[in-house]
């Protein structure tokens, strides 16, 4: 059996060098198809692990509460795509953060909660992001003021820390934003503190606070009670017991909520699942277009396989002849597309690759590269490979040798 | 193979229908044939009486309407697909008019192709093939392709591909058919060889003059035989060697 196998695959490949232009423009199809999967993989894994940079650097005692459970990646992606708003029906609401404050092991607690809205400064930005948060927010990820001071039990109510980026369009410079008043629905604040540039739009905390303006989170419900909080950030006074800790909210906050609970608590490599909503969003859009080419690749596959098996009709004639039976010539003609699926999708994982690496050097992303990919890759690409071959090698197969005989080229 | 006693092959009533009702044609009707090991036979006849259906179904490439077919003794209808595949790969070998070799492979490849199939490692299959290749002063054509033979040579390729696996039965459908007559003799020696060797020759000819070489010459018409006449005693037909041996110590 092994013996035949291998003459099987010595045969499909001396055909496929045969056609070399053929072949390769085949491969091509799958390539491309297998290349935007291994894109799209590796910029998942890539924004996976800056998230999990941050999470280790901020520490193991990082216990993050989000509305809505855990959901798997395509349910997800169908939602994103569907909903306007991600969290539009947040569950959680600034007295689980008093709630969660006062359990044992907890040194820190911090609300995320969001508003756009429009913020005159001495220019004005549109649509800009309003974070609502509290002084507990530097504790848990330390953050380095570029001047001033952040947010604290002594700033006024009306204190804002502005992001190193929002700063520069606000006021033109960063430098002599303190002291400085922007205006947000009417409500006037006072810009205590400026941070340090930060370079992480893809974050745990699914903000890009260089473009926020942090204030306090009761305040900003005052002024907009329509905000959601997307995250609560908790640090906890030890790491031994972070899972006991974890369960412990997650129970407070069932009770809180009478059952409901449309909620998640996660801790440690659970925080990194991949949250920023754009990012998703363009990651469907292109799981759908490179299924899409995969699905013309394979196309390609049985439109040449039909073309190969119809050209060398009398050849298969001279085999069933000579003895070859129909699973011989089934064998024959499936290990033909089998090779070239997977040659395909070897190609396209090397594209996919330099595609990424390409992509690396203008933002933030590094090409992220695992066994399980490549796993992902080579059944990816048999499997194009036996759906789209299978009919043409079934063709091939039960052609009537006698009339194949008379089809001399 | 089994059976010592059993006819190599025998046909009782085989019948071959093409179409129904207004369309139907016999191309083969009643056919009664018996084939001791060891003959070799010369079918004649007008072109469509039957003969290149005849050779197929003898050759398990095709399949009677009716009618029963043993090989060996066995009941044809009752051999798996699978296995009339691999009979037609060990003990069966064809040889056509227009040679039917395949034309992306060498020589020496085409000559082997019969081994592929009888699960035959890479490195066996080229030596056999070589030798058989040796036996027909081919061996420096080895590696040349078919189109870069004259038709007397690739015949001679055809008939090194159907000997290879040493088969019992030989079907020749008009072998010299496109031959010249010097390349149409030396065909003709070999297969004289290969049934000198003990070998049962089933072979097609429109040419009289061959039927020298036959033990054995019928005329066919529409589907029938017409004449049968045997040229050599059944007792002097050449025999494989094992079998010629046994024979000479009943002596
Ligand atoms: N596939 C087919 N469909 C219909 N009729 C066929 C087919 N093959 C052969 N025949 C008919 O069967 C008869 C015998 O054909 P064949 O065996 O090729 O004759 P021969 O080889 O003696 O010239 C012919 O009349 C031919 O027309
Ligand atoms: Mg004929």
């Amino acid at each position: 059996m092994a013996l035949l196998l291998r003459t099987h695959y010595n045969l499909a490949k001396a055909s496929l060098k045969q056609n070399r232009t053929r072949s390769f423009l085949t491969c091509l199809g799958i390539a491309i198809g297998v290349a935007s999967i291994i894109l799209i993989l590796s910029l998942m894994g890539s924004i996976k692990n800056l998230i999990a940079t941050q999470v280790s650097s901020i520490g193991s005692n990082l216990i993050v509460v989000r509305p809505a459970t855990h959901k798997d990646a395509v349910s997800s992606i169908i939602e994103e795509l569907t909903s306007s708003n991600q969290y539009a029906k947040s569950s959680l609401t600034l007295s689980d953060v008093d709630k969660i404050k006062g359990l044992e092991n907890i040194s820190a607690v911090a609300p995320i909660a969001i508003s756009n809205n429009t913020i005159h400064g001495d220019n004005t930005v549109n649509s800009g992001t309003i974070v609502g948060t509290n002084a507990d927010f530097i504790n848990i990820q330390n953050f380095s003021i570029s001047s001033g001071s952040f947010l604290d039990k002594n700033s006024p109510d009306n204190a804002a820390v502005v992001g190193y980026s929002i700063a520069i369009e606000l006021f033109g410079t960063p430098d002599n934003s303190i002291t400085k008043t922007i205006s947000i629905r009417g409500q006037k604040f006072i810009v205590t503190g400026v941070l340090e540039k930060i370079e992480d739009p893809i974050n745990f905390n699914n903000v890009d606070l260089d473009n926020a303006v942090l204030i306090d989170a009761n305040m900003l419900h005052s002024i907009d009670n329509s905000i959601q909080i997307q995250q609560i950030n908790i640090k906890t006074s030890t790491t031994d017991t972070i899972s006991e800790t974890a369960s412990n909210i997650n129970d407070a906050l069932i009770k809180e909520k009478a059952g409901d609970n449309n909620f998640s608590v996660a801790y440690g490599d659970q925080i990194t699942h991949p949250t920023g909503s754009l990012i998703t969003i363009i990651s469907g859009i292109l799981a759908m277009v490179a299924s899409i080419s995969l699905v013309v690749g394979g196309i390609g596959v049985m439109n040449i396989m039909l073309v190969s098996v119809s050209e060398r009709t009398h050849e298969i004639g001279i085999r069933k002849a000579v003895g070859a039976s129909n699973s011989n010539i089934l064998l024959q003609f499936l290990f033909e597309s089998l090779i070239l699926s997977l040659l395909g999708g070897l190609f396209g994982l090397a594209l996919g690759y330099i595609i990424a690496f390409l992509i690396s050097l203008i933002t933030p992303f590094s090409p992220y590269i695992s066994l399980e990919i490549l796993a992902i890759t080579v059944a990816t690409s048999l499997i194009v490979g036996i759906i789209f071959g299978l009919y043409p090698a079934l063709k091939a197969a039960h052609k009537n040798p006698i009339e194949s005989l008379k089809h001399y080229r | 193979m089994t059976g010592k006693g059993h006819p190599i092959i025998e046909l009782k009533k085989l019948t071959k229908r093409y179409g129904y009702g207004d369309t139907e044609s016999f191309a083969l009707k009643d056919f009664d044939l018996t084939v001791k090991r060891g003959e070799f036979i010369m079918i004649m006849g007008p072109s469509g009486c039957g003969k290149t259906t005849l050779l197929n179904i003898i050759g398990l490439l095709d399949q009677a309407t009716s009618g029963s077919y043993s090989l060996n003794g066995e009941a044809v209808e009752s051999i798996s697909k699978r296995r009339q595949a691999r009979l037609r790969a060990r003990k069966i070998g064809f040889v056509f008019q227009n040679f039917n070799l395949i034309s992306d492979l060498s020589v020496i490849e085409n000559v082997a192709l019969p081994l592929v199939y009888s699960g035959y490692s890479k490195t066996h299959r080229l030596t056999q093939a070589s030798s058989t290749l040796g036996r027909f002063h081919l061996k420096e054509r080895e590696y040349y392709m078919p189109w870069q033979l004259s038709g007397g040579q690739q015949q001679r390729v055809a008939i090194a591909r159907t000997i290879v696996s040493d088969p019992e039965i030989i079907l020749a459908d008009e072998p010299t058919g496109n031959l010249d007559s010097r390349s149409s003799h030396i065909v003709m020696e070999e297969l004289k060889n290969i049934h000198q060797e003990g070998n049962t020759i089933i072979m097609v000819t429109h040419n009289p003059s061959l039927t020298t070489y036959a033990t054995r010459v019928i005329n066919m018409l529409d589907g029938h035989i017409d004449t049968d006449i045997k040229t050599v005693a059944d007792r002097d037909l050449p025999q494989p060697i094992s079998v010629r041996f046994n024979k000479k110590e009943e002596n």
